[in-house]
């Protein structure tokens, strides 16, 4: 493998995990969401992140050969490399549509450059995405929008939302070891410029919805590899059933 | 529980209608319960548009449809005579009809506009204008209440649900794979 | 129109095939009847997303995981389309809500049951939706219109809840022993609860002429259960899997299997809520509710703060 196709395989593997962890802290509310309608609506973006993992731990078996069934089950959590955002639990509704809106608009901003990726398979699976996050997006964004105003228990709750995972989201732009060459080939788009634009996205949103953006600070963690308590505990019940046999088709 | 406050509700009901094609009538699919016009667009779509094939949405609060059956309208059309508001100007109402017995998932579907000034008015012009064989259901909808699906919209709305291949009983192949188990299987 | 001629002219109507539509004459039993089976019907979808909802996590691979997921929305969609067809009848989907949480609305006991591995999964699509199937094909020809209809779209969408229950079962019956353990363990608690599905015998069936003539009803419970068993039995033995009752045997002349003695005061007790996870399942859902009032209520007001013109 090349030098290239190495960084790239440790991006995709991270562009899955995020997708996968994510899928799976969402798919905790079916049968518990707030309202009937909302039980199917979630369920609906935990199977499109669920495709989305697919299609990006794909991309990865491309290059290294890796059964993305293998990836998943029969990694060890420490070698998981999703970003801490998507490893904490659940909490309210608020967190989780705040957490869901924070990095839906990532997907916003970042899938058209992945979309003008140099690497075509990068590009395509960009493109098949994308309808799917604008859907994503628009739900997400409603619910952000309506619950920042709704009542003052609803304003509280998003606004404490926002405050516990606003220090998490610097994690998202921060490069993996040696993505530079990646966005000097072509491949991804620079990190300051998508910080920028996600900024852009999001700062004016949050405040026409009432909240506060908290003040910056300095992400505590910005390595991929080190992980929140939390995802241990996610792994083990991830793989529970598959590790009781590993001869055994599912 | 939801009595204690009278604030916690299940949210209005909203009628959907879904187009499955451009050029097709739009037809009522069943009903989704949100806070306001945008949600139960959004809401629609996840409830109903999971397999069909759909162009266009729309979404109308319940409390704005008149519904009457045929049944009703024989028993006492007196009700026909609601006095029409002085001021009343005409809006443009929306015409549904369920005009056959058959076994359906859909209900009523759209087949024509008319102008008028009010919604009693609009079902007696519409009796006449669009009268058929055998009209089991009417609704009359005002245009100004309908929510409508973003055209430009129609890939992120409707396309998704489409390449969920997995949700299709077809993807299964349990028929053939029984019918080698039971060839191969001494009785 | 006299009662008596109104309800003379509602019973040919449906007797020539023709749906009864909200708005229409009906009697009030007809309408009650709908009500209490529509809702109980709705209640089983929504408590059933529960055993089957706490596995999606735990799904073995991505493609169940994914099929899993879209199962169990399913499930959420079916009770969606139900609540709708019982407020045709004018309760309010507040009131079933209400009465399902405080233990006064009944829903299909089958639920009540625990789901303790995976294969359950498998039994369950295959077994459980399978004698749903039955049920709402039947249902499907019900005399009232939006009872009807739902139960087409739930047609349409359940043949593949059973489909991916059966491959699994296919699969795992001839997979590695742990599989076959596994699928073998979640038949014999499933087997009998799928039984009971079908309701009482149709000698202690009191409900049944009237339902019938009424459209409401097609088959008979015993019709429905019998049929099942015969398409059930010979596919589990052919994948190697016993049926867990002794007394189940071939009878040449009818052509069924006839089964052993089902236990009534079992299905009684569970239909009481002294099931297995009766209280648990409750508790899930008043959890949720209860949790879900602030969202509810947020989302109520903006909605009306967009009407006042106070936000966009």
């Amino acid at each position: 493998m090349s030098p290239l196709d190495r960084l790239l395989a440790d991006k995709f593997l991270a562009l899955a995990d995020d997708e996968l962890i994510l899928a799976h802290r969402n798919s905790e509310w079916t049968g518990h969401a707030p309202i009937l309608e909302e039980d199917i609506a979630f369920a609906n973006i935990a199977q499109d992140e669920l495709g989305h993992a697919t299609l990006w731990y794909g991309l990865r078996a491309a290059l290294t050969g890796e059964e993305p069934d293998d990836l998943v089950f029969f990694r060890d959590a420490a070698d998981f490399t999703c970003a801490q955002l998507v490893e904490l639990p659940k909490g309210d509704w608020a967190l989780t549509m705040m957490r869901q809106f924070l990095f839906d608009a990532l997907e916003m901003v970042r899938l058209p450059w992945y979309m003008e990726s140099q690497y075509r398979p990068l590009a395509e699976v960009a493109a098949k995405i994308r309808p799917e996050e604008i859907y994503h997006y628009r739900h997400t964004s409603a619910w952000v929008k309506r619950l920042g105003w709704g009542t003052a228990e609803s304003q509280r709750r998003m606004q404490a939302a926002l405050n516990e995972l606003w220090p998490y989201t610097r994690q998202l732009f921060a490069p993996l070891p040696g993505e530079a060459a990646l966005i000097e080939a072509g491949y991804l788009p620079d990190l300051m410029r998508l910080e920028m634009d996600w900024w852009a996205e999001v700062e004016p949103f949050l405040t026409a919805a009432s909240l506060t953006i908290p003040a910056f600070t300095k992400a505590a963690v910005i390595s991929r590899t080190a992980h929140t308590p939390h995802l241990a505990d996610l792994v083990a019940d991830l793989q529970a059933v598959a590790r009781l046999d590993r001869q055994a088709i599912w | 529980m939801s009595g204690n406050s009278t604030r916690d509700t299940q949210w209005p009901r909203f009628e959907l209608f879904q187009q499955e094609q451009p050029g097709k009538p739009h037809v009522n699919v069943g009903s989704v319960h949100a806070p306001d016009g945008e949600m139960a667009l959004l809401n629609g779509r996840d409830v109903f548009v999971r397999r069909p094939e759909c162009h266009n949405l729309w979404a109308v609060p319940a409390r704005q449809i008149l519904a009457r059956t045929a049944m009703e309208l024989a028993a006492d059309d007196g009700w026909l005579d609601v006095p029409v508001p002085p001021d009343a100007a005409p809006q443009l109402y929306r015409i549904f009809q369920k005009t056959t017995q058959r076994r359906s998932m859909n209900y009523v579907t759209h087949v024509g506009d008319l102008e008028a000034r009010t919604a009693e008015e609009a079902l007696k012009l519409a009796q006449r204008r669009f009268a058929a064989a055998d009209v089991f259901v009417w609704w009359i909808v005002p245009a100004a209440a309908i929510l409508v699906s973003d055209e430009d919209q129609v890939e992120s709305l409707f396309r998704p649900a489409r390449d969920k291949t997995y949700r299709q009983p077809q993807a299964y192949r349990t028929l053939s794979q029984m019918q080698e188990i039971k060839r191969t299987t001494p009785t | 129109m006299s009662e008596a001629a109104q309800l003379q002219q509602f019973e040919e109507r449906i007797a020539r095939g023709e749906k009864i539509e909200p708005g229409d004459w009906m009697p009030e039993k007809y309408r009650q009847q709908l009500i209490r089976m529509i809702s109980q019907h709705a209640h089983s979808e929504i408590v059933g997303m529960l055993p089957e909802g706490a596995w999606i996590t735990r799904a073995p691979n991505l493609r169940r995981k994914m099929v899993l997921l879209a199962k169990v929305q399913d499930e959420a969609g079916h009770g969606q389309y139900l609540y709708h067809a019982a407020e045709t009848l004018g309760i309010s989907r507040e009131e079933m809500i209400d009465a399902l949480l405080e233990g006064r609305a009944k829903y299909a006991s089958v639920f009540n049951y625990p789901t303790l591995n995976w294969a359950d999964n498998a039994i369950i699509g295959w077994l459980v939706d399978g004698a749903a199937i039955k049920n709402q094909t039947m249902l499907a020809r019900c005399s009232y219109g939006p009872y009807s209809r739902a139960m087409v779209r739930i047609c349409a969408e359940e043949s593949f809840h059973m489909k991916q229950g059966k491959e699994m079962v296919i699969q795992y019956a001839q997979g590695t022993p742990l599989q076959r353990q596994m699928v073998q363990d979640a038949l014999n608690r499933w087997w009998w609860p799928t039984l009971m599905m079908f309701g009482l015998p149709d000698s202690e069936s009191y409900n049944s002429p009237q339902l019938i003539r009424w459209g409401i009803k097609t088959r008979t419970n015993d019709e429905l259960r019998q049929e099942f068993v015969n398409e059930l039995v010979p596919e589990l033995s052919a994948l190697d899997l016993a049926v867990p009752d002794p007394e189940l045997r071939y009878d040449e002349e009818s052509g069924n299997w006839i089964y052993g003695p089902i236990d009534w005061d079992e299905f009684w007790q569970v239909v009481k809520g002294n099931g297995p996870c009766n209280e648990e399942r409750l508790r899930a859902r008043r959890q949720a509710h209860e949790d879900g009032r602030w969202v509810r209520e947020a989302m109520l007001a903006y909605a009306e703060k967009q009407e006042a013109g106070l936000v966009v």
